[in-house]
């Protein structure tokens, strides 16, 4: 170590600043190699679709990726214009609406009952984070049956206590309703793990200081736990947004986006309009606005979590 | 006291209703048709006729095997890539490495689903439709994953790097013997969960297999539905819970270190 | 250790750079034992499916140089979805099965060869032994583009024990619009189960249009020109939306959604006692019933005579981003479809019609329709078709979407909604999608 500081010192100002700019150099390419892949894969699938996507939705654009003609802003006056797209974001905001609120709630109610120190609260925590492995296609398969109009257990249940079959997935009153139940249920078990994470971080001196105050349950979970776990809920809630603003299996599987366009969600909206209308250009205007709400959501985001960090 | 039995029943209620649904899937697998018709909620009788038909009507292991080829070589893929590319921007001095990471980072805004038209075509001119590669290789490197490892690097001291260079070690062998042994929790995390979210992809799948060969076992219980669902309520189930198995055991297995990795990965942003 | 680090990540970019280079021209494609393999893309689940296995077994086993892989692809509309992705390039398959509304665009899709090259050149086969009813809905300008494979027409089935429990006789079944009211409501008032329903599938709304002699589109429904305007909401069309919604009000008709299998199951659980389905289902219905069915005629408006049926179902289409030796290989697999042998073990496995008169003289479906004389009704209603623009079927690219928008029309009118409004705006619609469509094809 010594000799490397010595023969440092020993070089003039030139070489000495020769020898730093190839260290920089040899670093840069270095760190470069190691990037290299990550590059590739995110520059490739990720930046390069994107501005290719803005590039289609000026143009009419078939399912081969042929641009046919330039379309200028039209096919986002369509889009404005259409009653199916106006229709879909109606539903791609109220399924938003329903499903967002009552996961973080259902979720936030399993994580605090969970925190307590009974036995056999890991066995509960498996349960309640189950559905984390259910995959969209199961969870929404065995959604199909329960809903199902004439063998279901939810229209039989109802059958059984003399109340009328419900057309779980054939009403436009109930569809959006439905595939709303089917999301809330897989989304718990995210939310479970990050909240009950996020409880679990919360020091446990706390609530003792608060217990010698004299601080009951309800006080100690609205003036401790709700506070500390705000940045938590926050995250969550944003995550659960942009999710249900991607949601596409769920809806492929249980309704095809109908009765009358009800459960049309957008990421449906835009693969029906690519691959069963053949409309590419139409379809990347509508995947440019699914862009523009995540970005605006995520900015949000960033802007109050880092107030949130500031202040803790 | 009072105070526990209560939790007790709030636990046990929202246990039943948060897995009844698989449950009653498990169940229905081995109903017969007409009890399914009835609205039975248990079996009358235990039989394994509705796995064999499933395994029998639909090549549903060769299906399986594909959804463990594809999910296990993004998960591979993601661990290095990532780990990599976090590396240089924690260990590697170079100028640039805070915009690179916030390159990284912003990707987070782009959603996988409004970039996948121009992906599909891009898929398509490679000649990668019908094919592993294509299912994999957009996944290999995410945001996230960068950002985790990130995070995880940083809590490595410096001193570390620093005295290992003394000894003329290199960058790729300080990554290899140290700073990946050392990170085992959160790659395990971010393993689970790249497995997972991989093996329950749906739109992407759906759009690039076109035969069995490759089929993931989530389309193929898609094509299962289509088939069979008229009379056959019971084998879409056995198809489900086939479908489930394997994520619920890694999930039961691994919920720690997921836990753990996706809090850091949550709250420290 | 560094140089083999960069080494993997050349490999890994060069891997990268070359699958984007490779080329397209389309090779023959063998399997292991040196037969040339043709795929073959199909939509027929549950029972069609494993007569189509079947088929396709025992024509490989019929000769050695040609295997046929025969993939399902889920419905006719997701399986148009995957050939839309991956038509024109050699991702293709080399048959696919198209259901009839598709043939417009498939025809102008550019993904195909058209099947009348083959037949020109071909001199032991002759479009002459085909059924010509079948023919009429197929050829375009006198050319056959694709080979008709099932097909069908719609028919209602009904539960007479259903009938008797509501005094009804199970012989007579409804033939009018009105009667089938009367009927739902009497099948209703003594069951409390749904007297009437239809699918919500845009093809039930063509059949009972055509049956009425109604077009659908301008220009002889698309045949003598490019159509560009939707007729449906004329007074035939309100007929049909103003029979339904009466029935919809008086909480006869039952609603059992767009899945076929919802529907049938609802039958085969007694759930619903008449309903119109495909003339494919027969043996499925028959079959899979606790008691006994009959089947009838589409019924028509009060006073009317039927017209008769479109042919309905699906046709064999070959592609042309393969290689040529592929093709020929595909063409003879098709030709062996539509044999009179073939077609009978195929009509007499599903309920679907022959496409050549031929194979009504085969002993095993001659045995198969006297087993189930239910099969006959669609036979006979096939047969009583005459040939007119309405009942050749209408011709349009966008006949996905179109019906896609009549089913909302009818979602809709379940809802309450004004049916001559709800007409309107789909015809509206269709016209919108016909008018992009051209521009996309740069018509």
């Amino acid at each position: 170590m010594t000799d490397q500081v010595a023969a440092k010192q020993l070089m003039d100002p030139a070489s000495r600043d020769k020898e730093k700019r190839k260290k920089a150099r040899k670093n840069f390419w270095t760190a470069m190699l190691f990037m290299l892949p990550a590059i590739a894969i995110i520059g490739f699938f990720l930046f390069y679709p994107m501005f290719k996507t803005l590039y289609f939705s000026f143009f009419v654009v078939n399912s081969r990726g042929d641009t046919i003609s330039f379309a200028g802003l039209s096919n986002y006056l369509y889009l404005w214009e259409s009653s199916t797209f106006r229709t879909s974001m109606k539903a791609t905001f109220l399924f938003a609406l329903y499903t967002v609120p009552t996961t973080i709630l259902v979720s936030l109610f399993l994580a605090v009952i969970t925190n307590e120190k009974v036995r056999g609260i890991p066995f509960f925590r498996v349960a309640f984070s189950s559905t984390l492995g259910v995959s969209v296609a199961a969870g929404a398969t065995i959604w199909l049956i329960l809903l199902h109009p004439s063998v279901g257990v939810f229209n039989n249940l109802l059958a059984g206590i003399g109340f009328d079959r419900i057309g779980w997935l054939t009403s436009s009153t109930w569809a959006l309703i439905s595939v709303s139940i089917t999301t809330i249920w897989m989304n718990l078990g995210f939310n479970f793990i990050i909240l009950l994470g996020g409880l679990q971080n919360i020091s446990e001196e706390l609530y003792e200081s608060a217990r010698v105050d004299g601080a009951g349950y309800w006080t100690q979970l609205f003036k401790i736990t709700i506070p500390l776990l705000s940045p938590t809920l926050f995250f969550v809630s944003v995550v659960t947004i942009i999710n249900s603003f991607q949601s596409f299996g769920q809806v492929d599987i249980l309704t095809g986006g109908g009765p009358n366009n009800s459960t049309n969600l957008i990421v449906y909206s835009i693969y029906r309009e690519a691959f069963e209308s053949g409309f590419f250009g139409t379809a990347s205007a509508q995947a440019m606005i699914l862009f523009a709400l995540v970005l605006i959501l995520t900015i949000i985001q960033f802007k109050f979590v880092e107030k949130k960090v500031h202040y803790q | 006291m009072m105070r526990k039995v209560i939790i007790y029943i709030l636990l046990i209620i929202s246990a039943f209703l948060i897995t009844f649904p698989v449950l009653y899937a498990v169940s229905a697998s081995f109903m017969t048709t007409q009890e399914i018709n009835r609205g039975a909620l248990l079996p009358s009788s235990i039989s394994f006729d509705n796995y064999v038909r499933a395994f029998t009507s639909v090549p549903l292991f060769h299906f399986l095997m594909n959804s463990f080829i594809v999910a296990f070589g993004v998960m591979v893929a993601q661990l290095i890539i990532c780990s990599l590319a976090a590396y240089a921007i924690v260990f590697i001095p170079f100028k640039g490495a805070k915009v690179m990471f916030f390159l990284f980072v912003s990707t987070l805004l782009i959603p996988w689903e409004a970039a996948f038209l121009t992906n599909y075509i891009t898929i398509l001119d490679f000649g990668w439709v019908d094919t592993y590669t294509g299912l994999m290789v957009p996944f290999f490197a995410t945001a996230f994953g960068i950002f985790l490892m990130r995070q995880q690097f940083m809590t490595l001291p410096n001193e570390l790097w620093e005295s290992a260079q003394m000894e003329g070690c290199t960058h790729f062998r300080f990554f290899l013997s140290f700073a990946m042994p050392l990170s085992k929790p959160i790659l395990s995390a971010l393993g689970i969960f790249a497995f997972l979210t991989t093996w329950n992809m749906y739109l992407w799948p759906l759009l690039l297999t076109n035969n069995d060969d490759v089929r993931t076992v989530q389309i193929g219980l898609k094509m299962m539905i289509s088939a069979e669902t008229g009379t056959n309520w019971n084998v879409v189930m056995a198809g489900v819970v086939m479908v489930l198995l394997p994520t619920l055991i890694l999930l039961v297995l691994g919920l720690n270190h997921l836990k753990r990795g996706l809090t850091q990965g949550a709250l420290k942003g | 250790m560094k140089k083999l680090f960069s080494l993997a990540v050349l490999v890994i970019l060069s891997v990268f750079l070359l699958a984007a280079c490779g080329d397209d021209d389309p090779e023959v494609e063998m399997t292991d034992d040196g037969k040339r393999l043709v795929t073959f893309w199909h939509a027929m689940g549950g029972g069609p499916g494993e007569a189509i296995d079947e088929m396709v077994n025992s024509y490989n086993e019929s000769q050695d140089e040609i295997y046929v892989d025969a993939v399902y692809q889920g419905s006719y509309e997701e399986l148009l979805n995957q050939l839309r992705a991956v038509g024109g390039t050699s991702e293709a398959p080399s048959i696919v099965q198209v259901y009839e509304v598709g043939t417009q665009y498939m025809s102008e899709s550019g993904f195909i060869e058209p099947l009348q090259t083959f037949i020109d050149g071909d001199d032991d086969f002759s479009v002459d032994n085909l059924e010509e009813n079948i023919l009429g809905y197929y050829q375009l300008d006198g050319d056959l583009y694709s080979m008709p494979f099932n097909t069908s027409n719609a028919i209602m089935f009904y539960n007479k024990d259903m009938f008797r429990e509501a005094g009804l006789d199970p012989e007579q079944p409804p033939r009018t619009f009105s009667e089938v009211q009367e009927y739902s409501q009497q099948l209703n008032d003594a069951t409390g189960e749904a007297g009437f329903a239809i699918l919500i599938y845009g093809w039930f709304f063509e059949q009972l249009l055509a049956n009425q002699g109604g077009l659908y589109l301008n220009n002889d429904n698309g045949r003598s020109a490019v159509a560009d305007e939707a007729l449906i909401n004329g007074e035939e069309g309100q007929r049909i939306f103003e029979w339904l919604n009466e029935m919809n009000e008086a909480g006869t008709l039952g609603n059992f959604g767009r899945q076929w299998d919802d529907i049938r199951t609802a039958f085969a659980a007694e759930n619903v006692a008449m309903y119109l389905d495909s003339t494919a289902a027969t043996r499925g219905n028959v079959e899979g019933a606790d008691f006994e069915v009959g089947t009838a005629f589409l019924p028509v408006p009060d006073g009317m005579d039927p017209q008769g049926v479109i042919v309905g179902g699906g046709s064999l289409w070959m592609t042309n981003g393969i290689a040529e030796e592929t093709q020929e290989a595909a063409f003879d697999f098709i030709k062996y479809t539509a044999d009179p042998e073939v077609q009978a073990v195929w009509a007499g496995a599903t309920g679907y019609f022959p496409i050549s008169p031929e194979a009504y003289n085969n002993e095993i479906l001659q045995d198969i329709y006297e087993e189930y004389p239910q099969f006959t009704t669609s036979v006979d209603q096939l047969q009583n078709t005459t040939l007119t623009p309405a009942t050749q079927g209408a011709l349009m690219g966008v006949f996905p979407e179109a019906r896609n928008i009549v089913e909302n029309a009818i979602e809709a009118l379940y809802q309450g909604e004004d049916s001559q409004e709800l007409l309107d705006q789909a015809a509206a619609d269709i016209e919108e999608q016909i008018e992009r469509y051209n521009q996309q094809q740069g018509n």
